[in-house]
C-alpha cells in the first residue's frame, strides 16, 4: 500500500457512487490512473470509496459518461484542516495574543518598594526614579540597569548615603540608608580637650569644662585646652568637657602640574543599536552598520526577556557606541600657576573638616622646568583643633 | 492456429527456461493471507462487487471470490487488494 500520510497532506475525499454499473465506473477510474481505495459496498447499488483531492475534478467527467451519480461525503486531510484553521484563526490569534500579553506583562515594572527611608526621602527617591523613567507600567527593556539606577540615585539625592537596588521579578526593591539618621544622644565619659595640632587659638566656644588657654595662645599638639575637672580645690568633679576651640593652623602643599596634558573625552557623538539575542544568535532590530568612530567606548545593556517567572534565552540588547577623542591641553605659564593653585586649594579642602576655613595663602615658591609647573603654597587655616582625651580615674588626685 | 502455436511456445518456454508462469502466460497471481486478505495481480477489471462477492475478469475466464464484509483496499488497473473474510475463490472458465 502507498503511504497514507502523503495522501493526507494533499487531501482525501470520500465519494459515494450510486447507480448501475458501479463496477464499470470503478474500472474506468482505475484505468485512467485515478487512485481509489477503501471501496466499500453499502447495500444495493451504492459504493463509497476514498480518493485524492486532486483527482476529484477528473471524476466528474467520468461520472457523466457512466450511469452513476456521485456525491462527496467527507473531506479529510491537510488542505481542509488548513481551511478550518483559517476559519477558526480567531482562536489561534487569541492564543498568540494571550502569550504576547503575558510576555509583555512579565517584562514590566510592577512595583517599586522603598525601605529604610523616611517619607520625605521616599518621595524624593520616587521623583528621581520618575525622572529616570522607572515607573510602574514601564517596560524593563527601556529602563536603566540596576547598577546605574543605584549610581544615579546615590549621586543625585543628597539625603542618602547608600541605596541598594535589586530587581526581583517585576518589582524593584530599594534599600536606603539615610545620611541623617536620628542622632543618638551622645554619651560622653569625663574627658579633657587637648590640641590636635600646633596652632594659635583664634576663637573658643566652651560648652562644658574649664578652659585653661586663651585666645592668641600658642598651643602644641597634646596640650590641654579645656580641663574636665571643675570645682574648687578639694571638691573637684570630673565632667565630659565639650566645646570647640578654633585655632589657626598652617599647612604647606606642593603641586606639580604638567603644562601639556592629553585627555580622552567623549565628543558627544554616539550611535545606538538595538537587537535581540536568541541563544548565540544576534538579530539587529534598529541601528545597522558599524560605527564610523575611530575610537569609541561601548556600553552594552542586556535585558533578559522573562516569561512569568522564567527567564527565556532571549534578550533585548542595547548597545551604545560613544565616540572618544583625544584632547591636548596646553597651559601658558600663568594659567598653569592658577590651575596649580586651584588644585592645591582643592587638595587642602578635601583633607580638612567641613567647617574649616582657608584664611590666607602664600605662594612660597613656584617654578617651571621640564614642562612642569611646581608650586608650593602655605595655607593659613582656621579649624577646630580640640580633641577629646578621657580622664582616667585616679589621675586627677 | 497462430494463437495456439503462441500458447504452445510460451508453455514450452516456461517449462524449459524456468520463467514465472504469470509473466509468460498472463495468468493471475493470487496471494492470500489467511482468510483476511487476498491480493490479485493481472486481472482485467472488476465485474461485480458487493460485500459478499467479488467477480473479476481475467484474461481467460473469471475469478469469483465469496465471503463476508468485503472492502477493496486498493484497486489499480491490474492489481486489487481485497479485505474481508474470504470463504472461497473460484475460477469460472468458459467451456472450451
Amino acid at each position: 500500500m502507498k503511504n497514507q500520510w502523503i495522501e493526507f497532506y494533499r487531501g482525501i475525499v470520500t465519494v459515494k457512487a450510486s447507480g448501475k454499473g458501479i463496477e464499470r465506473f470503478i474500472n474506468t477510474l482505475t484505468r485512467s490512473g485515478i487512485n481509489i481505495w477503501n471501496v466499500k459496498n453499502h447495500g444495493t447499488q451504492s459504493v463509497t470509496f476514498k480518493m485524492k483531492l486532486e483527482d476529484a475534478k477528473k471524476i466528474r467527467s467520468h461520472a457523466r459518461n457512466s450511469d452513476c451519480r456521485i456525491e462527496f461525503l467527507q473531506r479529510a486531510g491537510a488542505p481542509f484542516l488548513v481551511r478550518r484553521l483559517l476559519k477558526n484563526s480567531g482562536f489561534a490569534a487569541g492564543a498568540l495574543a494571550f502569550f504576547a500579553v503575558i510576555l509583555l506583562l512579565s517584562n514590566m515594572v510592577w512595583g517599586i518598594e522603598i525601605k529604610g527611608a523616611n517619607p520625605a526621602t521616599e518621595y524624593q527617591i520616587i521623583k528621581e526614579l520618575d525622572k529616570m523613567g522607572v515607573k510602574k507600567g514601564k517596560l524593563q527593556f527601556f529602563v536603566d540597569n540596576v547598577e546605574s539606577i543605584q549610581r544615579k540615585l546615590s549621586n543625585n539625592i543628597e539625603a542618602i548615603t547608600w541605596v541598594g537596588v535589586e530587581l526581583k521579578g517585576t518589582t524593584y526593591h530599594l534599600q536606603v540608608v539615610e545620611k541623617n539618621d536620628p542622632e543618638k544622644p551622645e554619651y560622653l565619659s569625663p574627658r579633657h580637650l587637648v590640641a590636635k595640632k600646633k596652632a594659635v587659638i583664634v576663637d573658643m566656644f566652651v560648652e562644658e569644662g574649664r578652659p585653661v588657654v586663651d585666645i592668641h595662645d600658642h598651643v602644641q599638639p597634646g596640650q590641654l585646652l579645656v580641663s574636665g575637672i571643675i570645682g574648687k580645690e578639694g571638691q573637684t568633679e570630673t565632667v565630659p568637657s565639650k566645646g570647640e576651640i578654633f585655632g589657626e593652623t598652617w599647612y604647606k602643599s606642593e603641586v606639580i602640574l604638567p603644562l601639556k596634558s592629553t585627555f580622552k573625552v567623549f565628543s558627544g557623538n554616539e550611535k545606538v543599536k538595538h537587537g535581540l539575542t536568541i541563544g548565540n544568535l544576534e538579530i539587529p532590530i534598529w541601528g545597522f552598520g558599524s560605527p564610523e568612530f575611530e575610537e569609541y567606548e561601548l556600553e552594552e545593556n542586556e535585558n533578559r526577556v522573562k516569561f512569568l517567572k522564567w527567564e527565556l534565552p532571549i534578550s533585548y540588547v542595547n548597545k551604545t557606541f560613544r565616540e572618544r577623542e583625544q584632547v591636548t591641553r596646553i597651559y601658558s605659564n600663568k594659567e598653569a600657576f592658577e590651575a596649580a593653585k586651584d588644585l592645591a586649594r582643592k587638595k587642602i579642602k578635601s583633607s580638612l573638616d567641613e567647617n574649616a576655613k582657608i584664611m590666607g595663602e602664600k605662594v612660597l615658591h613656584q617654578s617651571v622646568d621640564n614642562g612642569k609647573v611646581t608650586i608650593a603654597i602655605h595655607f593659613q587655616i582656621i579649624e577646630n583643633i580640640a580633641e577629646g582625651q578621657p580622664i582616667i580615674q585616679g589621675d586627677s588626685e | 492456429m497462430a494463437k495456439k502455436w503462441g500458447q504452445f511456445v510460451r508453455g514450452w518456454m516456461t517449462k524449459n527456461m524456468e520463467l514465472p508462469q504469470d509473466v509468460m502466460m498472463d495468468l493471475p497471481r493470487i496471494t492470500m493471507i489467511g482468510q483476511i486478505h487476498i491480493y490479485i495481480e493481472n486481472h482485467r477489471g472488476l465485474l461485480a462487487f458487493s460485500d459478499k462477492e467479488l467477480r473479476l475478469l481475467l484474461k481467460q475466464g473469471q475469478l469469483l471470490i465469496r465471503g463476508k464484509a468485503f472492502v477493496i483496499k486498493t484497486i489499480l488497473p491490474e492489481e486489487i487488494l481485497l479485505e474481508g473474510k474470504i470463504d472461497s475463490v473460484t475460477y469460472i472458465t468458459d467451456t472450451d
